[in-house]
């Protein structure tokens, strides 16, 4: 559906120059990890490819990010649809404090995607894709805060497909979740993969491999390697890849 | 791009409120400061029985510094307990909404309360002293208030350091946490001066008269004061407003200088300590 | 049975401070509080209650106010007090949270410092110099613009009021529209929702009871003006025919008190009769800072202790 290309992207916060020329393609239709130690600059870049690092004062950036062959910084991109199309799912579940089914409706509501009886199609789509629909199509007014935590992750992500995106963002989905919850929405990205592009930042090893087809490894700023998970695990190309993934350093 | 600039003019029409606001402040300030002719170092500085405004500024300040000292420690005091010592439970919840509730009562009530209480009750009549209480009054919230804040927002690692070294809580507090919430105090110190130096109906039945004869000499002593003075002037005796201006505008200045030096302070203070945001 | 309870519980209170006496000084302090307004509300009580029992519900419906001729009746003065504060608050209301809203969400970092200082210093002015332009400068445009003879009339006191209660709406809505978490809002943007959508989706819904406690403080703050309406109402003690006529003088509570108390003796039926009104003010206020009180704590979602 969409690849995303990465031509020398540099982000700055003030005067902390956080990314560094990255430069890869990130293929679509699969599940690309981005890992790296602390502050190598994982969140920022996947926030570039929707450009949410615009929203926080003082970030700057240059280079480019095609996305089906459209350069999303171009300034006659619409942005709006941008972030339609490329969803994000963040380290803590953040539904909004309404309910259920209103957290889920909010996206085809705000583009006007559907209108009454569509909308309520897409909320059970959506619940169903993120396999969530059979714990709570029985309540779908209540709150979302009586939710769990995994369950509260998972409307997010069902939040994020009912726009009906082509690429799904997940800054470290798993981290603020226990390990029950984790192998349920490990097993949803895997499936997720298949119809949509994957991105998701991990600083978790053994998640990265789990879960992901390709692999994007940072380091402070810079991409050290990228390339076919298995592979990259088994015979790193970089020495540095290889202290990382033998834990050598964090 | 059509809503992108849809939503630009939404903006710009969503400003104008704001702007209104501003626009008031500086047409108050226009028109105030057309009145700067009648001021004169002179008239600042000559008694008020011969046709100066002296007395006014000192008895304003008199009561400033009065209720200030007053509510000061007080307030400093409680605002510790709350935020250090008290336990949270129905006693607590209950003291913090009573200061909110006093914070909301109209200045007229507070005037009334302070006319017989301290005047009659406690036999202080319409004094300095019974002026100073019944401000303390009115600035105790804002004092309570902004020693809260400050407190809260001093790392509570400098206290546990120094509780870790053997020291009772109190020393702890007193030696750390105060001195170091220093600025904040001071600043909401000088806003509830910035209050009450304005401040007529909790004095006028309290406190002022309309001249006295040199300045009050103990607490027991009427004042004089720009406010009740301006106040009287324009509707009670009637004079019209042109001929009082000297006074509002020196009540004015009085006032802003506080607030202003509230909003310096601040900043400065901001500045200054590197643990804040 | 209670009695032992309640004197152990005593005893354990008082053994809490043993600990670091200073406690103890510090306790009464914050106690102060409650005994000033318990105090407050005795003494106005002591006052107040009197003229209830010498004028019985009179003082409340009674329809002529005019104490030289022991004629105590409150209802015009009710009346103008609730007439000039709707009108304040009608113009209030929506200058206040738009300019919360816009200051919060809108406004450039950079220069939010500087117009948040400047409406504090708006804030700081004294009614008493409201009260002055109010006379010298509103009351004369009013009254040339609407062909009336004196501009001391309840629409003046309604645009005096409305300039004065603005910051206190504003600044209460503006800390609880700032203290909205970010995540949500990061959350619908993602969703490709526009800055406005955010606002008017998320922010606002989740701001909404923050903002009534705010119009329920303001209204609190513009009941209990004194000295600027005082100034510019015109001070007749009548009911305007019509009575939605905001060209005519009116006679607010909070005036009628800070006027007429000076000549009144001590202990006269003036005097109670006053402090009967201003015990009516008192607890009118009471009960609307209790409740916006009660609004605030409800909020689960807003994080209290915001800085």
């Amino acid at each position: 559906m969409a690849e995303v290309d990465i031509k020398k992207l540099n982000v700055w916060f003030k005067d902390n120059h956080v990314l560094k020329d990255l430069s890869f393609t990130i293929k679509e239709n699969a599940v690309t990890a981005i890992m790296g130690p602390s502050g190598c600059g994982k969140t920022t870049f996947i926030r570039a490819i929707d450009r949410m690092n615009e929203i926080i004062s003082g970030s700057r950036t240059t280079g480019e990010i095609y996305i089906d062959g459209i350069n999303i910084y171009d300034e006659n991109t619409n942005v709006y649809e941008l972030r339609r199309k490329v969803g994000m799912v963040f380290q803590k579940p953040n539904p909004f404090p309404k309910s259920i089914f209103e957290n889920v409706a909010f996206g085809p509501k705000i583009h006007k995607i559907a209108n009454g009886k569509e909308i309520d199609k897409i909320v059970e789509k959506s619940l169903k894709e993120a396999a969530l629909w059979e714990e709570v199509k029985d309540r779908l007014n209540d709150s979302a805060f009586s939710l769990s935590g995994g369950q509260q992750q998972r409307l997010c992500i069902a939040r994020a497909l009912a726009v009906e995106p082509e690429i799904v963002l997940m800054d470290e989905p798993c981290s603020a979740l226990d390990p029950a919850a984790t192998a349920k929405i490990e097993a949803l990205i895997r499936e997720l993969g298949e119809k949509y592009t994957v991105i998701i930042v991990t600083h978790n090893l053994q998640q990265a491999a789990r879960v992901s087809d390709f692999t994007a490894f940072l380091y402070v700023g810079k991409l050290v390697e990228y390339g076919d998970t298995k592979n990259l695990f088994e015979n790193p190309k970089s020495e540095l890849t290889e202290k990382y993934i033998t834990g050598e350093f964090g | 791009m059509t809503s992108r600039i849809k939503e630009k003019v939404f903006f710009t029409i969503l400003g104008i409120p704001m702007v209104a606001c501003l626009l008031v402040f500086f047409w108050i300030v226009f028109v105030l400061s057309s009145g700067i002719g009648t001021l004169s170092w002179n008239i600042l500085t000559t008694s008020v029985l011969k046709g100066g405004i002296f007395e006014m500024i000192i008895g304003t300040i008199y009561l400033l510094l009065g209720a200030a000292g007053i509510a000061g420690p007080i307030g400093i005091l409680a605002a510790v307990y709350l935020v250090e010592y008290a336990p949270s439970g129905k006693l607590t919840r209950t003291i913090d909404q009573a200061i909110n509730n006093l914070a909301g009562v109209p200045s007229i009530v507070i005037g009334l309360f302070g006319l017989t209480f301290f005047c009659k009750q406690l036999g202080l009549g319409i004094s300095l002293g019974a002026g100073w209480l019944t401000l303390t009054l009115m600035i105790l919230p804002i004092v309570i208030r902004g020693t809260e804040e400050a407190i809260k927002l001093v790392p509570t690692s400098f206290k546990e350091a120094a509780l870790a070294l053997g020291t009772t809580k109190w020393k702890a507090i007193s030696s750390m946490t105060i001195p170091s919430a220093a600025p904040g105090i001071i600043t909401s110190v000088v806003l509830g001066m910035a209050r009450v130096a304005g401040e007529t109906a909790a004095i006028l039945f309290t406190s002022c008269v309309l001249v006295t004869r040199g300045l009050p000499t103990t607490p027991l002593d009427p004042v004089m004061a720009l406010a009740y003075n301006l106040f009287v002037k324009i509707v009670a005796l009637g004079e019209p407003p042109e001929k009082v201006f000297g006074i509002a505008l020196v009540l004015f200045f009085i006032v802003i200088f506080f607030a202003t030096a509230a909003i310096v302070l601040r900043i400065y203070y901001r500045r200054r300590q590197p643990w804040l945001r | 049975m209670l009695r032992v309870r309640n004197s152990k519980k005593m005893l354990h209170f008082f053994k809490h401070f043993k600990k670091e006496p200073i406690e103890a000084l510090l306790f009464l302090c914050a106690f102060f509080s409650i005994i000033v307004l318990f105090l407050m509300l005795f003494f106005t009580a002591k006052e107040g209650l009197q003229a209830f029992f010498t004028f019985g519900i009179d003082l409340i419906i009674g329809q002529t106010w005019k104490p030289s001729e022991g004629l105590f009746g409150a209802f015009p003065l009710i009346y103008g007090s609730i007439m000039v504060v709707s009108g304040a608050l009608v113009i209030a209301i929506p200058w206040g949270v738009i300019t919360a809203i816009f200051i919060a969400e809108v406004l450039p970092f950079s220069i939010r410092d500087i117009i948040k200082s400047i409406i504090e210093l708006l804030a700081s002015i004294p009614s008493i110099i409201y009260g002055f332009i109010g006379v010298l400068y509103i009351a004369p445009q009013v009254a040339s613009l609407f062909g009336i003879s004196f501009g001391t009339v309840a629409l003046t006191a309604s645009l005096v009021l409305a300039i004065m209660s603005v910051p206190t709406i504003l600044g209460v809505s503006g800390e609880i529209i700032s203290a909205v978490p970010k995540e949500y809002k990061e959350a619908a943007l993602a969703l490709g929702a526009t800055k406005w959508q955010t606002i008017r989706n998320v922010v606002i819904p989740i701001a909404k009871s923050g903002i009534l406690a705010s119009i329920m403080l303001g209204f609190g703050r513009a009941i209990g003006e004194t000295v600027a309406v005082l100034m510019v109402s015109g001070t007749v003690a009548r009911i305007p025919t019509p009575p939605w006529n905001f060209l005519s003088p009116v006679y607010p509570l909070t005036a009628v008190i800070a006027m007429q108390m000076g000549e009144a003796a001590v202990g006269s039926r003036e005097y109670s009769a006053l402090f009967g009104l201003g015990l009516i003010l008192f607890i009118l206020t009471f009960i609307v800072n209790t409740l916006a009180d009660i609004i605030v704590k409800r909020e689960p979602k807003i994080r209290s202790g915001k800085k």
